[in-house]
């Protein structure tokens, strides 16, 4: 089929290539259904992107988009794309914005019957404790530069260190969250003054905090390896590494337009200014990056603790009793250096994931101990009013994705069109019918973030499932939100 | 004909396009767009101080991003909400901007609309035709 001149081959029922074509160095790949292609299309300027991130110098393979594609910056939002370390590069317009934005989910050992006769206390413990909305700040004491200095290298170690969580939580986050090679001395003053009072707050838009109930298991067998079942209650926290990381991203923005031009790329968008990873603005660029995923790892780690004491006070159950065990923690939005197989050989590359999740197989180095036997959870959150899906990663993702899946629902309406939607209705009422509750700094963040305001969710991850690239393991239902 | 800015549609975050006479009005009409897109209603609120801001950059694209971030940075991390701009003046030259700003010390923020993550160089080029400045503005929220 072709769309507005592009060119879109079916490969499968739901593998899509977009052939290579002028400054192309590889096709582009997009894994979607037919019917989820066709209403895409209406976003012509992702497909575009699919295509522009393709002439990045050094890209293996395919430039990739998962089922949740939409217009991004740069890459398209559901973009994967890796290249080579001799001679490619390494672009903030494939990591985004919000670098480490991403998803963590902790199992409770509560169920449903116990937990809803007092969910709205809850919720609203939720609400007072953990920072949420525009410029969100003061969860923790304001950090000193020390501090800073060792969240922006340690991650979420800090946050351990400071009682605000426990070893474990470390062993089941994504890099045990820490990238090593982090530096301090790379990220501006300007960075770290936007995120010296953000550690531990959720911010404002699509970010939250869910307490949801298992409603379905897939995978009785990946379940059991996860600590899920039927009618528990778990929580998932979405955020990432707020002010700072945006600073960080802007920051390097500027100085890669310019090594674009020095180093002599030819790119179809200043937002895929990039440089060769090797060369001083690639290292410094990954090591502020890096910095800017750490303090989001904390970041997510501080509000678990917080979410914690507030299922302690609310249920005045011992922490044993609890449970509040993390079952993983996943960035959706990267660059992260990873051992792929290209043409048969163990490559270094730079895998960009920009609104992707990282999805290994069974028997990875890179995941716990624990996950080896089954494979990597991959957290696929969906919209406030219908469900979320864990799901996890198989050997097909190493061979076709970088090892990577979907991150999420995609917006289906502008924010402009939600509100419009949402004049005159009662969400929140709408919401608490269907047992929903719901807190927010604004009703305009409930209205813009409406379940109408998305896709749904079942559709991507059904996509990932049918192509093999995950598989699913357990669906949640949401009991309460707290959003900026 | 005075400058003005529309919002367009932008699935995820905020899109507009800018139109003036003259440079100077385009980074002008351009702060009222950001504005726009970050505060709920300017009513009532009084001017506390003024400041002189300086920014220099490497294209005019280059320092209309920097103008509207810096006027961010203020907003989210010093609270300090920029209400008027007097006397901006650009060398085109240099790439150099200069301007006064009146500000509003922000204790409520419940007047924040949006948060601006970034000023993205998204379809971002200032063209001139007809002696108008054009330009398209997407914030990443």
């Amino acid at each position: 089929m072709k769309v507005d001149g592009i060119e879109l081959n079916k490969i499968r029922d739901n593998l899509w290539e977009i052939p290579k074509t002028d400054g192309m160095r590889v096709p582009g790949r997009i894994y979607i259904s037919r019917e989820m292609l066709e209403s895409t299309l209406s976003e012509i300027e992702a497909l575009k992107q699919v295509m522009n991130v393709a002439h990045l110098p050094g890209i293996e393979k395919y430039s990739i988009a998962m089922p949740d594609i939409h217009w991004g910056y740069g890459f398209p939002i559901g973009g994967v794309a890796a290249t080579n370390l001799d001679e490619g590069v390494i672009s903030p317009g494939g990591v985004g914005y919000d670098i480490n934005c991403g998803v963590r989910l902790a199992s409770t050992n509560l169920t449903l019957e116990e937990v809803q006769p007092k969910l709205e206390n809850l919720i609203s413990k939720l609400f007072q404790s953990i920072p949420t909305g525009v410029g969100a700040s003061g969860a923790i004491k304001k950090l000193s530069k020390s501090d800073l200095k060792k969240i922006l290298e340690k991650g979420s170690v800090w946050a351990i260190e400071n009682d605000f969580g426990n070893q474990n939580d470390i062993k089941f986050t994504e890099e045990s969250g820490t990238l090593r090679n982090a530096d301090f001395s790379v990220v501006s003053e300007r960075a770290l003054e936007r995120g010296a009072d953000q550690a531990g707050t959720l911010g404002s838009g699509n970010h939250f905090l869910e307490v949801d109930v298992i409603e379905e298991i897939y995978d009785n067998k990946v379940a059991e390896v996860f600590g899920l079942f039927k009618g528990q209650i778990v929580i998932q926290i979405h955020t990432g590494s707020r002010g700072l990381g945006y600073q960080i991203c802007d920051d390097y923005l500027k100085i890669l337009i310019k090594a674009s031009e020095k180093y002599g790329f030819k790119l179809p968008d200043k937002q895929l200014a990039c440089a060769p990873i090797k060369s001083q603005e690639g290292r410094d660029y990954l090591a502020a990056m890096q910095a800017a995923a750490n303090f989001a790892w904390n970041n997510r780690q501080v509000i678990m603790s917080l979410a914690k004491k507030c299922f302690q006070d609310t249920f005045k159950i011992k922490e044993s009793d609890l449970g509040f065990n993390l079952v993983y923690d996943v960035c959706h939005n990267i660059a992260k250096i990873e051992k792929h197989k290209i043409d048969g050989k163990v490559k270094e590359v730079c895998v960009h994931r920009k609104g992707a999740t990282r999805a290994f197989p069974p028997g990875s180095d890179m995941i716990p101990e624990k996950y080896k036997s089954v494979g990597q959870p991959v957290l696929i959150p969906g919209d406030m009013g219908r469900y979320s899906y864990v799901a996890v990663g198989t050997e097909k993702a190493m061979e076709e994705t970088f090892g990577s899946s979907c991150h999420g629902a995609g917006r289906n309406l502008s924010r402009h069109k939600a509100l419009k939607e949402a004049k005159g209705r009662d969400l929140v009422s709408e919401l608490k019918k269907k047992g929903i509750i719901i807190q927010a700094k604004g009703y305009k963040t409930i209205a813009e973030e409406m379940p109408l305001a998305y896709k749904d969710v079942a559709d991507v991850v059904d996509v990932m499932h049918n192509e093999g690239i995950t598989k699913k393991v357990a669906k949640l239902k949401p009991l309460g939100v707290i959003k900026g | 004909m005075p400058s003005k800015h529309n919002f367009i549609s932008h699935t995820a975050d905020i899109a507009f396009e800018v139109e003036a006479d003259s440079l100077e009005e385009l980074f002008v009409e351009s702060f009222y767009g950001w504005f726009n897109s970050v505060i709920f209603s300017d009513n009532e609120l009084k001017i506390h101080s003024e400041m002189f801001i300086e920014i220099k950059a490497d294209s005019l694209e280059q320092l209309l991003v920097d103008f509207l971030n810096e006027l961010n940075f203020l907003l989210i991390t010093k609270k300090i909400l920029c209400l008027r701009i007097e006397n901006l003046t650009i060398d085109k030259r240099n790439i150099l901007l200069n301007a006064f700003i009146r500000t509003h010390n922000l204790e409520d923020t419940s007047i924040i609309k949006s948060e601006i993550k970034a000023v993205t160089y998204h379809q971002m080029e200032i063209i001139k035709k007809d002696n108008k400045y054009f330009v398209k503005v997407v914030f990443d929220i």
